[in-house]
């Protein structure tokens, strides 16, 4: 795994033994890798927010017609707030929401809507079975896809969507399944 | 800049509708709860996950949360004194 050549790449979102802490992170637990989703998936609302300053500088050609400067200058403070903090809003709900994988187990942190906080976590000895979804013209573009974690008993299933690499990632998984149960 | 110069470049500017300024606040009072329940919960994921980048996030979004203080500030004091 130390020779793999995709060291922290794609922006940060597929870091190899990154330097990291979590919640439950116990001691001696070695982390091999961190997934985040492809900075592509995150197209639509860098898109909206562009979309959002066009219309705020058009939106300014009609309202000095019948507003007066201060009456501009409020609303443009509003929507510039707006869409900084909907970009914010975005990056946070993209940073946060990370899949790793430990020498012990495989954990899912997410963040809905940065709100609501879950954490799925599979013993690597309860994994049953790991599928890779991979389709579609921008997926095998930018090599990314899913992974589904499927486990054994009542512990759940762990997803990581839309992550780069997922054939490497499910690699290194089933390295380190073989190399603790054979 | 002293308080009155402020006042005096707020009144040039002419917010001067009433209902315009009471739905501005409204908006800015919105906005500071909103950045103040962002900062709570940026707290919690930054213990969840400590990464190399969480304390340019945590700044990110302390000054999130002095820029609506200021800009709730601002627009009560167009509301009272202007």
């Amino acid at each position: 795994m130390e020779n793999n050549n995709k060291n922290n790449s794609v922006f940060y979102s597929y870091c190899l033994n990154p330097q990291i802490k979590f919640d439950t992170h116990e001691e001696g637990e070695k982390i091999y890798l961190l997934l985040r989703s492809h900075p592509f998936t995150q197209i639509g609302w860098i898109l909206s927010s562009i979309f959002f300053f066009i219309l705020l500088f058009v939106l300014n050609l009609f309202l000095q017609s019948f507003l007066n400067l201060g009456q501009v200058l409020i609303i443009n403070i509003f929507f510039i707030v707006f869409i900084l903090s909907y970009i914010w809003f975005n990056v946070l709900n993209w940073y946060f929401n990370v899949g790793i994988v430990t020498s012990k187990r495989v954990i899912d942190i997410d963040f809905y809507a940065v709100l609501y906080k879950e954490i799925t976590v599979a013993q690597l000895g309860k994994i049953e079975d790991i599928t890779v979804k991979s389709g579609g013209y921008f997926e095998s573009l930018f090599d990314y896809g899913s992974i589904f974690i499927q486990t054994a008993g009542t512990e759940a299933n762990v997803e990581f969507i839309d992550v780069p690499h997922p054939s490497d990632a499910t690699q290194i998984i089933n390295k380190l399944l073989s190399k603790k149960y054979g | 800049m002293d308080s009155k110069n402020i006042l005096a470049i707020i009144n040039d500017l002419g917010i001067n509708n009433i209902s315009f300024k009471i739905v501005s606040v409204l908006f800015a009072i919105f906005y500071y709860f909103y950045a103040l329940v962002i900062a709570k919960q940026v707290k919690i994921m930054d213990k969840a996950l400590q990464d190399k980048y969480n304390r340019l996030i945590l700044l990110i979004t302390s000054l999130q949360v002095t820029v609506s203080l200021i800009l709730l500030l601002i627009l009560i004091l167009t509301i009272f004194l202007v």
